[in-house]
């Protein structure tokens, strides 16, 4: 199963992108808690193409396309901005170094990585693809 | 996303959150965070109890302010957290960062040194 939603480059529509998730998580057999965690890094790889992507510019959307298989859940998120997320942004960061900084950015790359079993970033022409996957069992 | 923010006479702010707090509604809790440091309150009670949701955004708000309150002897308790949030917390090793404990009674007593 394969279905698409489209939707302006504005945070004020991350809860509708979440819903859109959560309607369709449904239809999987994960738990309530790790649908929660989903939705979480849908909604964080979201609101990093709408922000640091698309510098929250409603004249560009922003696709999704879920893919239900049975044995996976795949997610992929395409926009046509400029930022691509740098794993090294986060990942040599420790929380405490964080605290110290006070820096408020890196967490949710950090939440993405600890909750889909694959994130990866690809280009296709023009068009920047996030893609999450997370093991069915 | 609402915010309901009260001052007590002994430094200490009370913030009860209802809601989801997200990237678009981040740049709020941060105003109210920052009205309470301004205004000498480093002690603060954040009220979870119908806070349904949080991201990195929201997190990335405590996460910052932090330090301002631990050089000032302050810091944030959590109380009435739902499960759903406390593993958000959890997934970022937050939760043995900050202070989280299940009541308002308990949060009040943690803040005033009575901790059992």
């Amino acid at each position: 199963m394969r279905i698409n939603y489209t939707t302006p480059c504005s945070t004020d529509n991350l809860r509708d992108i979440r819903t859109f998730i959560s309607q369709h998580l449904d239809k999987t057999q994960l738990t309530e808690q790790e649908k929660y965690q989903v939705i979480l890094a849908v909604d964080e790889a979201c609101a990093n193409a709408i922000i640091h992507g698309n510098q929250c510019d409603c004249n560009r959307n922003l696709r999704l396309e879920l893919s239900i298989k049975q044995d996976e859940l795949k997610i992929e998120i395409f926009d046509i901005g400029n930022y691509r997320p740098n794993e090294m942004n986060w990942n040599g960061r420790s929380i405490d170094e964080s605290i110290r900084n006070r820096k408020k950015g890196g967490l949710g790359q950090r939440l993405m990585y600890c909750i889909m079993d694959k994130v990866s970033y690809y280009k296709n022409g023009k068009i920047n693809v996030c893609s999450l996957v997370k093991k069915l069992n | 996303m609402k915010i309901t923010q009260t001052f007590d006479s002994n430094g200490t702010s009370s913030i009860a959150i209802t809601g989801e707090l997200d990237a678009s509604s981040a740049i709020d809790m941060d105003n109210v965070i920052k009205k309470a440091v301004d205004s000498e309150a480093y002690n603060i009670l954040i009220d979870c109890t119908y806070l349904n949701y949080i991201s990195s955004a929201g997190l990335g708000v405590f996460v910052s302010y932090q330090q301002d309150l631990a050089d000032q002897n302050g810091r944030f308790v959590f109380h009435s957290m739902s499960d759903k949030v406390y593993n958000v917390f959890e997934l970022l090793g937050l939760h043995s960062i900050f202070s989280i404990v299940p009541t308002a009674n308990e949060a009040q007593n943690l803040l005033k040194g009575n901790e059992n």
